[in-house]
């Protein structure tokens, strides 16, 4: 069927209003009730700071990235984890880095959290020779000692993480797991049903963490997948826990990671959950966003994880917006001096091109 | 040296037997691999000697276990991955292809993927269109993979015993009719190097490069050919990536003329790409043109007799043979 522009116009316009309707009715998550001052209490101030100052220096880093790439120093895709920097700061603190990390093309924040530093990730972005996977990965293929990338093909990183799992429990390492994220759009590739299938029959040690931040590119995610909520749905069909998180709110996030984590210790067996976020940019950076409306962005904007910690932590006498803005100016002035550090290094030598191909015994 | 007769199906048993034995974080996974004992009965025995941690059947799901098998490859197992039909593989080529083959290279170095992806290539008896392709020319085009394909019992047992212990991706291509195939092997342990052909016999008139299956029908045509007292030279290719361009150079400067053989089609395939390299190594040396017997460019069809008439055979060699040395 062919839409004409205004056809395809009122379509998403309706396919939002599902969507902005859900929001204000009732949801159709089932999210995890906790006590929030007493959470706010439970993790302490050193540690929400921390868990702020992380989610700082991703926004900085997304953010300073993209002036770089406007500038044209960097070059091919590139997308940003701008409004859904709670779900993997809160991930990676409640696991520990000592599992294995796996995610889509939208992976610096991953890269960061589990070990690669800012310098090394601009500079792969830059695709210089120190740059973290030594400018042949890019944006969409950055690693870590125990991240196993950085995936381009949509759903293509979801056997990959069963097959971490596999590892995990024929190696008897009983106290980690494998942890996959993938956006909503990889919900409808088969490699997402098989793997999860195949986890559930064989009781991998996976969490596989759907970030639902509502497009797969420029369609909704009612247009893409047939049911929702997806990990409530899906898990059900797997015979496996699955639980909605807000991912929105770090403190949500975290505290329902924390039940997952235990869960997962103890059943060994595949969770899926869907972290609700909504990222507040494009698919990429050339993607102007013109099917999402203003109202939308503007409410998603209002529900954003930083500003969100910002607050709950003013409220509870535990910063000052003085101390959030020097916060967030140090992680600014770490990020351009990582970025000062990438344009200073050297491009790949291209003598060394077709070296690596194949792994010397 | 103690000797033992094996078909090929034996040899692949005891290589996966024996690297099992070797390394405990070798492990196979597939589609009736275990309990069924294999679809071909290469794993025959192997889910009792190992038990289901070490042989795992999997669901009809090639993607989700294919890329099972590389993300395990990626932290600590050596899979070596059964698909019953190398055509099954085209179900997990975003696997093998967007991840297997480029993962090293991606990651700077940092995740390496020692997996082997074995099984039955090509065609069989009558398996129609959707299940007699032949997978290397399409996989040959990878940087990042090792393509082998052996003709007989021994190379398939040493091939395969480097090919697990080796820490990048192979393909390794069997074929379902030559699985009956015997041959007298050592019994004792011997690994076969990646990357070079054989000369399987001598010759001075002219040179048939070849590998898998094709082998055998190359011995049937070079025995007639015999009779006309012409000398070939025949060569195994053993490994189609990396080449071993100098062993096959080799002869062709000395003997000047060259057929190329090869089951798959002709259009990018690899005696395309053989041909090509004898152009840039053997130009001056050559007395006639390349010639090249493969399979029409037609998908397989399933009549017994047009299965046949696609196909290469000893009297298709002989003919092109016959051409080169214009006789």
């Amino acid at each position: 069927m062919v839409y004409t522009q205004d056809q395809e116009g009122a379509q998403i316009t309706q396919s939002l209003q599902r969507v902005m309707d859900k929001k204000k009715g009732e949801s159709i998550y089932h999210f995890e009730h906790f006590d929030r001052s007493a959470m706010i209490k439970e993790l302490g101030k050193e540690k929400l700071i921390y868990l702020l100052n992380k989610m700082l220096l991703i926004r900085n880093l997304e953010v300073r990235s993209e002036a770089a790439y406007l500038q044209g120093k960097i070059g091919g895709f590139f997308h940003a984890y701008i409004g859904q920097e709670a779900i993997q700061t809160a991930c990676v603190d409640v696991f520990g880095q000592n599992n294995w990390w796996i995610t889509s093309y939208r992976c610096h924040a991953l890269a960061f959290l589990t070990g690669a530093t800012e310098k090394e990730i601009i500079a792969e972005l830059f695709g210089k020779e120190n740059g973290n996977a030594f400018g042949r990965g890019g944006s969409m293929h950055l690693y870590a000692e125990r991240m196993l990338g950085g995936f381009g093909i949509v759903g293509g990183q979801i056997p990959i993480a069963i097959g971490a799992a596999l590892s995990i429990k024929n190696l008897k390492k009983t106290d980690e797991t494998a942890i996959c994220f993938l956006g909503d759009g990889a919900v409808a590739q088969g490699s997402f049903h098989e793997s999860i299938n195949l986890a559930a029959l064989w009781d991998l040690p996976c969490v596989i963490v759907v970030e639902n931040n509502k497009w797969g590119m420029g369609t909704a995610v009612q247009r893409a997948i047939a049911v929702e909520p997806i990990a409530e749905r899906f898990a059900k069909c797997y015979g496996i826990e699955g639980y909605s998180i807000d991912g929105m709110d770090i403190l949500a996030s975290y505290h329902s990671f924390k039940k997952i984590k235990e869960s997962s210790l103890k059943n060994r067996r595949p969770i899926l959950v869907e972290a609700v976020t909504e990222r507040l940019r494009g698919h990429s950076i050339s993607d102007p966003g013109l099917y999402r409306t203003k109202e939308c962005l503007q409410a998603a904007i209002q529900q954003e994880p930083i500003l969100r910690l910002k607050e709950d932590l003013i409220e509870a006498g535990m910063l000052t917006e003085e101390e959030f803005k020097e916060l967030d100016k140090k992680a600014r002035e770490q990020i351009i001096a990582a970025v000062q550090y990438a344009e200073a290094s050297p491009d790949p030598n291209p003598v060394v091109l077709e070296e690596g191909v194949y792994k010397e015994e | 040296m103690e000797m033992q007769t094996v078909d090929i199906r034996e040899a692949i048993r005891q290589a996966l037997d024996e690297e099992m034995e070797r390394d405990p974080t070798v492990i196979i996974i597939g589609e009736e691999v275990a309990e069924y004992n294999g679809a071909y009965k290469v794993t025959k025995g192997l889910l009792n000697k190992w038990g289901p941690d070490r042989v795992l059947d999997t669901p009809i799901s090639e993607n989700a276990f294919a890329g099972m098998g590389i993300g395990a490859a990626m932290t600590g197992l050596r899979p070596v991955v059964e698909f019953m039909s190398f055509n099954f593989s085209f179900v997990a080529a975003d696997q093998i292809i967007s991840n297997a083959a480029k993962m090293f290279y991606m990651s700077g170095g940092r995740f390496s993927v020692p997996i082997v992806f074995r099984g039955p290539n090509g065609s069989a008896a009558q398996v129609s269109c959707q299940h007699s392709h032949c997978v290397e020319a399409l996989y040959g085009n990878l940087p990042g993979l090792i393509v082998l394909s052996p003709s007989n019992a021994y190379d398939a047992k040493g091939l395969l015993k480097t090919a697990i212990r080796n820490p990048n991706p192979f393909l390794f291509l069997e074929n379902e009719l030559a699985y009956g195939l015997k041959m007298e092997i050592p019994t004792g342990e011997y690994l076969i190097p990646i990357g070079q052909a054989k000369v399987v016999e001598e010759g001075t008139d002219i040179t048939i490069v070849t590998y898998s299956r094709m082998v055998g029908i190359c011995q049937e045509a070079i025995k007639e050919l015999k009779k006309q007292n012409i000398k070939v030279e025949l060569i195994d290719v053993r490994s189609i990536k990396p080449l071993d361009i100098a062993t096959i150079s080799k002869s062709v400067k000395k003997t000047g003329h060259c057929v190329l053989v090869e089951e798959g089609h002709s259009f990018a395939g690899i005696c395309s790409e053989i041909g090509f390299q004898l152009n840039e190594h053997c130009f001056d040396y050559l007395d006639a043109p390349i010639e090249r017997v493969t399979q029409k460019e037609t998908p397989m069809p399933y009549s017994k007799i047009l299965e046949r008439e696609t196909l290469p055979n000893a009297s298709k060699v002989i003919a092109a043979v016959l051409k080169s040395l214009n006789r």
